[in-house]
Parts: structure tokens; sequence; C-alpha cells
């Protein structure tokens, strides 16, 4: 088990993150401890030397007050106790008068090295003594010293800390990365295992959140976001599918019918022709409704923006419900237009087109005769568009409006008339396409249709 | 005329080259791309129909490199795609007119028909004559037997692109894209009406029908044959 778990441990970013704060750590604290090695070091050398020179020419001083008997009484008080210095005292010829150092007949006055034997107890090597030589004049020289061993001693001390400090920090680094990591292996392992419970099919799965509100709680989030997404895309899928397997398969089997029909009782010439019109009729419509739907796949699949140019929506509004008057007289209705002029949009003109007279169309195929027809284009260049398209007929069910843009529906009193319910869904597409939002009303009479358009962003000129 | 068919699919290529034969064309095959271009460029032809997707040399890029080695013929495209934007990149490529599959042969052939005779832009006339009735297409007038008649600006394009196209069929699609520049097919008579206020527009003061139906495809504007005297 530890043999799988730790190199992935070592592979998390985590630890490496870890690891990599011991190591800086324990190297810049590597450097702070040499660098106050060597000051402690010199600074004890100098002190001692300050001190040594102070005791030497306090020494002189008696020496030259009371005399030779005094000093050695003085030194040899001096000498006792711990953390005492080392002193000697000797004559001119390297005669032994006081103190714990020998004596030397070669010694002059200066800094020098003195080796003073030790006691066989105390391991029987002798104590490197560094000492200050002074001529206190009538013969009489004067050492004053101390032990090398204590400047050692000391530097050692500080180097051991410093060993022991590194080193448990790196210990304890090392296994606070380590559990830090297995923490975040075990959010990453719940964000895996979801993921596969996904790919093994279930949709409804979601990374569990902490409420924490950390990095990995947001990134829970975005992903839970994102499939939810998802699974609103595969739902609205299926529903198109299975729609269209649906809403296809009537006209399918009445072209079906009518071949199989011209297929047994046709007679004549004629008989086969009128059949053959009406497949053919048939096919036309199911291709127009694959068309329709190709359309409105291609519109809400199409990148918002690409390829958008400023479209003049009055010159589009006119066009429209200036192709549509005609119509309209001829099936008794009244189509009146209110435009608002110079009002540009950015957006496809082809689709915007399209939009405007799917609205049109509809409010001429599902009203009465005598129903007036308002087309309306208010707003202007800065502040967005509002484009309405109402009637005054009969209207639509409040209960059915939600409905009336979703693919293949149509209204109650629209399902006897041609039709295949497919264009409110363009107008839809497009209008999400446009980033514009799209509301049907009842008015109690009639509908209204309005498309509310944002302001053409004039991008800024290519320098 | 001499048509060049460059298209895969056999169905659709037996097809349109049978219907064109009907009518008398002398119709060229090539099944891919390559040999698409190649025929071309040995020149002669009409008018080229070129599927937009082709094995080895896709449509748009064979008609790019038609364009560059100096091929003018007029060039309609096929295609399965009916995407927005995807009719722009094809006319942009070097291509006059774009048709969407599946489309009725007698659309295919009346565009044909209007790409083989299409004018020169340089010599447009600035005066259309058909029979007795006159366009002028600066002064944005028209007379009919020296008798001005009354026009809206949407009819008056109408009966400009009747004019221009005398003596051949135009189809009801041709018609909404050049006249009201829809790309779709609207689920009312637009055409229709339109057509009929023209023809009674036309006629108001006698003189024989201009603006003829052509059943199961579209409308021809005739010019009459000057009576003999």
């Amino acid at each position: 088990m530890n043999r799988i778990v730790l190199p992935r441990l070592l592979r998390v970013a985590s630890f490496r993150f870890a690891a990599l704060y011991v190591i800086v750590f324990a190297g810049s604290a590597l450097v702070l401890g040499v660098t106050l090695f060597l000051k402690a070091g010199s600074a004890l050398q100098e002190q001692m030397t300050a001190r040594i020179e102070t005791e030497a020419a306090f020494l002189r001083e008696e020496f030259q007050a009371d005399g030779l008997a005094h000093l050695i009484d003085v030194v040899r008080a001096r000498g006792q106790g711990a953390g005492a210095l080392d002193y000697l005292i000797e004559d001119q010829v390297g005669g032994h008068l006081a103190g714990e150092m020998p004596a030397r007949a070669d010694l002059k006055p200066g800094w020098t090295t003195i080796d003073v034997p030790q006691a066989s107890e105390d391991g029987g090597r002798p104590e490197r003594v560094r000492a200050l030589v002074s001529d206190l004049g009538g013969g009489v020289l004067l050492a004053v010293g101390t032990d090398l061993r204590q400047v050692g001693d000391l530097k050692k001390a500080i180097a051991t800390a410093f060993l022991w400090t590194v080193g448990l920090a790196a210990v304890l680094g090392i296994i606070g990365g380590a559990l830090l990591s297995r923490a975040f292996l075990r959010r990453v392992d719940t964000i895996a295992r979801t993921a596969e419970a996904i790919i093994g099919g279930d949709l409804g799965y979601r990374v569990p959140m902490r409420g924490t509100g950390d990095d990995l709680d947001r990134l829970a989030g975005t992903l839970n976001r994102m499939l939810d997404r998802i699974a609103i895309l595969m739902d609205s899928l299926r529903q198109v599918s299975t729609d269209v397997a649906h809403d296809l398969r009537t006209p399918l089997s009445r072209l079906y019918q009518r071949l199989e029909d011209a297929r047994a009782h046709a007679r004549s010439m004629a008989d086969y022709e009128v059949s053959v019109d009406a497949a053919l009729g048939e096919a036309q419509g199911l291709l127009e409704t694959f068309s329709a739907l190709l359309r409105i796949a291609q519109v809400e699949g199409a990148s918002p923006r690409a390829g958008f140019i400023d479209v003049d929506l009055s010159a589009v509004t006119e066009a429209v419900s200036d192709a549509y008057r005609l119509d309209a007289e001829e099936a008794d209705h009244q189509l009146i237009a209110t435009i608002a002029e110079g009002v540009i949009v950015s957006g496809d003109q082809e689709l915007l087109t399209q939009a405007l007279a799917n609205l049109v169309e509809n409010a001429l195929r599902h009203t009465p005769p005598g129903t007036q027809i308002s087309v309306r284009l208010e707003g202007n260049s800065e502040a967005g568009a509002l484009l309405l398209v109402e009637d005054d007929g009969p209207g639509v069910a409040e209960a059915d409006l939600p409905r009336l843009t979703d693919r293949f529906y149509r209204g109650e009193r629209s399902r006897t008339t041609p039709g295949n319910g497919l264009g409110l869904s363009l107008v839809s597409a497009v209008a999400e396409l446009h980033g514009a939002e799209l509301s049907l009303t009842a008015m109690k009479p009639g509908l209204r249709v309005s498309l509310a358009l944002p302001a053409a962003k004039r991008r800024p000129p290519h320098t | 005329m001499k048509v060049l068919l460059i298209e895969d699919d056999q169905e659709t290529c037996a097809y349109v080259a049978r219907g064109l034969r009907e009518q008398g064309h002398v119709v060229d095959l090539a099944a891919t791309g390559r040999d698409g271009l190649f025929l071309a460029a040995d020149g002669g032809h009409d008018v080229l129909i070129v599927d937009r997707m082709l094995p080895g040399l896709d449509g748009i890029s064979l008609v790019k490199t038609l364009r560059q080695t100096g091929v003018k013929a007029p060039v309609l495209f096929l295609t399965a795609l009916g995407g927005v934007g995807d009719r722009v990149r094809g006319l942009e490529a070097g291509g006059d007119d774009y048709l969407v599959k599946p489309f009725a042969f007698a659309e295919l052939l009346a565009r044909v028909n209007a790409l083989a005779r299409r004018p020169p832009l340089t010599d447009r006339p600035t005066v259309l004559r058909a029979g007795d009735l006159e366009m002028d297409l600066l002064q944005r007038t028209v007379c009919r037997g020296g008798k001005p008649v009354e026009l809206q600006a949407r009819e008056f394009q109408l009966l400009e692109f009747l004019m221009r196209n005398a003596d051949r069929v135009v189809t009801r699609t041709m018609l909404l894209e050049s006249v009201w520049d829809f790309h779709f097919e609207p689920k009312t008579n637009i055409v229709e009406t339109h057509i009929s206020r023209l023809r009674s527009k036309l006629s108001q003061r006698g003189g024989a029908e201009l603006i003829y139906t052509v059943r199961g495809a579209g409308y021809a504007l005739r010019t009459p044959i000057p009576d003999q005297p």
C-alpha cells in the first residue's frame, strides 16, 4: 500500500511546494548559521583580547605600585575560580615565580601561544593558551592568557544548535507537506471519482463542496456549474431528438401512405400524377422542416458576434413590413409599421431579417381577417433597440406562452393550420445569438412579441 | 450551351446531367475536384456547376484556383450546407450563384440560364426594353406604350430583375433573393402578391400580358414578337 501511495504523494503539487519550501528554509537557515558562527567567533576573540589587555595593564600597575611580592599575591588570588585567566610570572632567566602556565626561557613581549600541560585525569592533552607577554621591567616577565578551547566550545555549541534547528525544521516540513498533500489528494480524488462516475454515465453526480470557499471549493463550484450546463444541454438534445422523431413520423407516414395508395390503386397516368404531386408536397414540407431544424441548430451553434456587422435595423424593419404589406392586405389584415430611423445594431442581417419575417408571418397566419398587426421599432444606436410585433387577434392562452418557443410546439388553435412549429424557435435562437431578450405577452386581446436588442458596440478602431 | 458539372454524388450527377441534356445542353462531368480543375482549365464552358464538398480538392479552393488562372466562366455552387455565411464564403471565393441541396431541377435550370447569359458588368444598359415596355434605370421611371406607369420601389426592382432576365424563367427563390434579399422560404405569398400587383399595374392601360407564370418553375417576362405589318 505504502509503496503505491508514497511515490504518488511525492508527485502531488502541494507536497512539492512543501518540499521546496523546506529546502529554501533550510538553505537560508544554514547561511544564517554560518554567518552567526563566524561573527560570534570573531567577537569572542576580540572580547578575550580586550580582557587580557586590560588585565595585563592592571597587573603592570600593581607591580609598579607595590612590587613583585604583591604582584605574585594578586596573581595567585586572581588565578582561582572558574573562568579565570591563566597567568605566568617569570624572572629574566626563565625561572617560574607564579601562575599555572609553565615558565619558558624564550618568552618575548607580545602575543604568543603557550602549551599548558594538563593533569592526566583531564585527558592529558596540553591546553593551548593564547597569551600576552609584557616586560614589567626589573627582569620580571608577565604573561596573561586564556584557553583557546573556550572559543572552540562556543563555536561548537552554536553549530550544534543550528544543525538541530535546521534538521528538525526539515523533518517537520516534510511531515507537514505529506499531511497537507494527503488532505489535498483526498479532495482531488473526490473530484476524480465524481468525474469517473459521470464518465460512467450518470450525469447526476456533483462534486461535494465543503463551504470553505477555498480554491478547491471554488473549483468544485465551477465544475458543478459546468455539469449543470451540460445536463441542460443534454436534456434539450434528448428533447429535440424525441421531438424530431415524433413530429416527423406523421408527415413521413402520410408520404408512405400516399405512395402505397398510388401503387395499389392508381389506374391512369392522371391518378399517378395526383399521387406523385401529393407525395412531392409532403416531401417538400419535410425538407423544409429539416432545413428549419438545421438552421436553428446552426444559429444555436454559432459563436456570438462572429461575423457580426453593423445592421441598419430600421432598414430591415422597413423592408420586411414592406414585403408583407401586400400579403396582409390580400388576407384582409392591416399592417401598420412605425419605425424609428437610423437604429443600428450589431448583428447578422440575414438572421435578423428572417426572425422579424417569422414574427410577422406568425401574426398574419394565426389571426382572423380584420386583425390589425403593428410592427414597431423603437430606440436608437446608443440605448439599444426594441422591436415589437403586436396583433389584436384572439391571442394565445397564458399557459401556452412559455412553450411557444419550443421546437415543434403549436398552440391549440394552430394545430390544424399548415406550419411546423419552428418559426418562434428560430426567433428565439436568433435572439440568443444576438444577446437580445425575447418576450411574449398576452395582451388580451392579441399577442405582443418584443425583441430587445443591445446597442451596437462600437469596436475601437484598429491602430 | 456547354456546361461542366463537378459533383461527386453519382445520383445528383445523373439527375442534373439528364435534365440539362434534355434541354439541349452539352454536359461534361467530373467526379473529383482535380478532374474538374483539369476540365475547367481547358476552357470553353459557358457555366460551371460545382459541388462545395468534393474529394481531393474542395469546391471553394477549386474555384479560387480557376479564378486565379483566369477562367471567367460563371460558377453555380451546389451545397448541402445551408448555413449562414456558407453562401457568402462561396460568393467570396469567386462563385456567382449558390443553390442549396436538395433543389428542384427547374430551380437549377433557371439559375444556369440566368448565369450563362449574364451580361458583363461593364456594358450595362441604362434603359431596358421589352416590347412596348421601357425602363429608365437612371430616372427610375417605367413607361408602357409611352405612358408612364407608377411603381413602388420594390415593384420597380421586381420588374427590373424580370426585364434583365427577359425571356428566361426566374424562380420564386431567385426573386426573393435578389429583390427582397430574403434568403429563406417565407410561408406566405410575397412573390405571388407582388407579381399580381405588378401585372395589374402594367396592364392598366391595356396591352398584352408580359409576365407569364411558368408552372412548377416560376415566372418569365416574355417579349412579344412584333406584329408583322
